[in-house]
């Protein structure tokens, strides 16, 4: 079964530069780049049961990050990727530092408005940010490789997408991914075990900073510009949208929850007034009958009506 | 800057701080009732208030409601809504998991909702002007000048806290919330109903956001985006120790002065960030805040 499906998802993505246009590439990359965000987001939500609401800062953090590494001083693009995740994962384990001090949920609280101020901070740092007006993306370079449409960039996007898949499985495998749910499930026991509750939940929220920041530094490889309003906090509640309808706490729900609601609100922008309304019900609605998510209450289902 | 103007940007500062600092006060309280009895952040807090502004505003100005009857009408759905909300979608996500981040999960479910529902009613496409309910002639404080509806929100927000105060210390119900604040499960083996205070807690937080609103409201434009207020209100709360009713009221009060002093003072274009600011340096300095007590361990 798992076997089968990796192997449609390797066909599909194969496929998919050779038989469609541009802008269904151009979604592809998008929706990589989500996944990516959505794996972040999985490790200190699904896997830590913690929370960090400044996804969409961290990822401008690494759009920015990336962007002017690679525009200004002409990295070639593995480097700037890299940058914009290490840039990110600074920031956030900073801040992951000072407010896990006293009460998980400080962590909620710190990210929230710390997305904010970052957002205000894109804003109105005109020199760096470029401000209001935006920043100009350069097409990444690679040794006079030069990216510049979306299909040139498709198969670097879907490397790093893979990449952090499998990185994801290996810290999920891992004593890391063993001690993050074991904070999860109880810090008592965890610590009991031995295992260093703080820490691991400050590991966890610079890892998926760090995921956050990478996934800004493949945005930089396909877009060719950032705007400040696209890294608001509708954009954390879409991520965390995702991570919610494929299933908090699973690697492939995070990732089926990237695609299968990726392509729902990319149907939803026909609507946008319905668009809040959407996001906030399907939370609701997911929390109160579905909390593992849309596959395994599908599978429940499946399940339940084979045995009836 | 000489001496003079220091001395009077301070004296303004402080005293429009307290004004602005009564309202994130009530929604501080409001925050953190709801967080001792449920330990849950309610990240629809600012939706609520908002919300209930529009409430009162489509009462008011669209249906020409007389004031008296619009006012309590506005509390009686703010208080329903939230009961409804505690009782329905709250009381199913724990049923189906239990773990409290789905809780939190659910209330940004309903921030969302209230803020789309608002934009769609079309009310909340412009920004709106609510109707003042006092006059807003001048008064000086000091050197410090206000209105008179700065005086009648500051009031205001103060009764509601003794009134606070008065329910928490000496009713029944009040110290039955306190009650299930402190030990849920001895709360229960007392004879409290533990479902209908959930309830009650949540109506009442509903209600104190909604007098916020309309206390507020008039002094601001309302846009659908007016609920980000909450992110002072979270400030004033993480000051306050979070666990803490007089701290959130401090807190309140210490983030309204220090946002009208930065605005003076340094850019009021600054005054986003200072939520932020204001939530690390806490952490930073006395990460339990000014009235909270150590944190207790949840056993397993």
């Amino acid at each position: 079964m798992r076997f089968l499906a990796i192997a449609v998802a390797a066909a599909v993505l194969i496929a998919l530069p050779l038989v469609t246009t541009g802008y269904v590439v151009y979604l592809a990359n998008l929706l990589l780049t989500f996944t990516v965000l959505c794996l972040g987001m999985h490790i200190v939500i699904g896997e830590t049961g913690q929370f960090s609401l400044a996804h969409a800062a961290f990822y401008g953090i690494g759009i920015y990050a990336a962007g002017i590494a690679g525009t200004t001083f002409g990295t070639p693009f593995p480097v700037s990727i890299l940058i914009g995740g290490l840039a990110a994962s600074a920031i956030g384990f900073v801040i992951g530092m000072v407010a896990l001090r006293m009460r998980d949920i400080y962590l909620a609280l710190a990210t929230f408005a710390f997305g904010e101020a970052m957002q205000w901070v894109f804003l109105n740092w005109n020199a760096v940010t470029g401000g209001p007006n935006g920043l100009r993306i350069a097409p990444a370079r690679l040794f006079g490789l030069e990216l510049v449409t979306d299909k040139d960039a498709y198969p670097f996007v879907v490397a790093t997408a893979i990449a952090m898949l499998v990185l994801t499985v290996i810290v999920a495998r891992a004593r890391l991914g063993r001690s993050f749910r074991a904070v999860r499930e109880s810090e008592i026991a965890a610590q009991a075990m031995g295992v260093p509750v703080r820490r691991t939940k400050v590991v966890a929220f610079g890892i998926s900073a760090f995921f956050a920041g990478i996934a800004g530094g493949m945005f930089t490889l396909f877009s060719t510009y950032i705007h400040p309003d696209s890294l608001g906090f509708q954009t954390t509640i879409l991520v965390l949208t995702m991570v919610v309808v494929g299933g908090l706490g699973s690697i492939g729900g995070a990732v089926g929850g990237a695609i299968a609601f990726g392509l729902i609100s990319e149907l939803l922008r026909q609507a946008p007034s319905f668009q809040e309304i959407a996001y906030g019900a399907i939370l609701i609605v997911f929390m109160m009958y579905a909390p593992k998510g849309l596959f395994a209450f599908l599978a429940d289902r499946f399940r339940g009506a084979r045995h009836a | 800057m000489d001496k003079d103007l220091i001395l009077l940007f301070l004296q303004q500062g402080i005293v429009s701080g307290m004004v602005v600092g009564s309202v994130y006060a009530l929604l501080a309280l409001s925050i953190v009732m709801i967080f001792k009895t449920s330990e849950v952040p309610n990240f629809a807090q600012g939706e609520i208030f908002m919300a209930a502004g529009y409430c009162a505003l489509f009462l008011l100005v669209f249906q020409a409601t007389p004031v008296w009857l619009a006012v309590p009408l506005t509390l009686v759905v703010a208080f329903a809504g939230a009961a409804l909300f505690r009782r329905v979608v709250l009381t199913q996500v724990s049923r189906a998991s239990g773990s409290p981040v789905n809780l939190v999960i659910a209330t940004l479910g309903l921030s969302y909702v209230l803020k789309g529902l608002v934009r769609r009613t079309g009310f909340g496409d412009t920004p709106r002007s609510f109707p003042a309910l006092v006059s807003t002639d001048g008064v000086m404080i000091g050197q410090a000048s206000i209105t008179r509806l700065d005086v009648a929100i500051f009031l205001t927000a103060l009764a509601v806290m003794a009134f606070l105060f008065c329910l928490f210390a000496y009713t029944k119900v009040g110290r039955a919330m306190r009650a299930v604040g402190m030990n849920p499960k001895a709360a229960r083996l007392m004879g409290v109903d533990l479902q209908r205070i959930h309830m009650l807690v949540w109506g009442l937080s509903a209600v104190v956001s909604a007098i916020a609103a309309l206390l507020i409201s008039p002094k601001i434009l309302m846009t659908a985006e007016m609920g980000g207020i909450v992110t002072m209100a979270f400030a004033a709360a993480i000051v306050g120790g979070f666990t803490s009713l007089p701290g959130a009221v401090v807190g309140g009060f210490v983030i309204g002065i220090a946002e009208n002093l930065v605005g003076l003072f340094i850019s009021s274009r600054a005054i986003v960030v200072a939520p932020f600011v204001a939530i690390m340096l806490v952490l930073i300095v006395r990460p339990q805040g000014l009235f909270g007590g150590r944190v207790a361990i949840k056993k397993v």
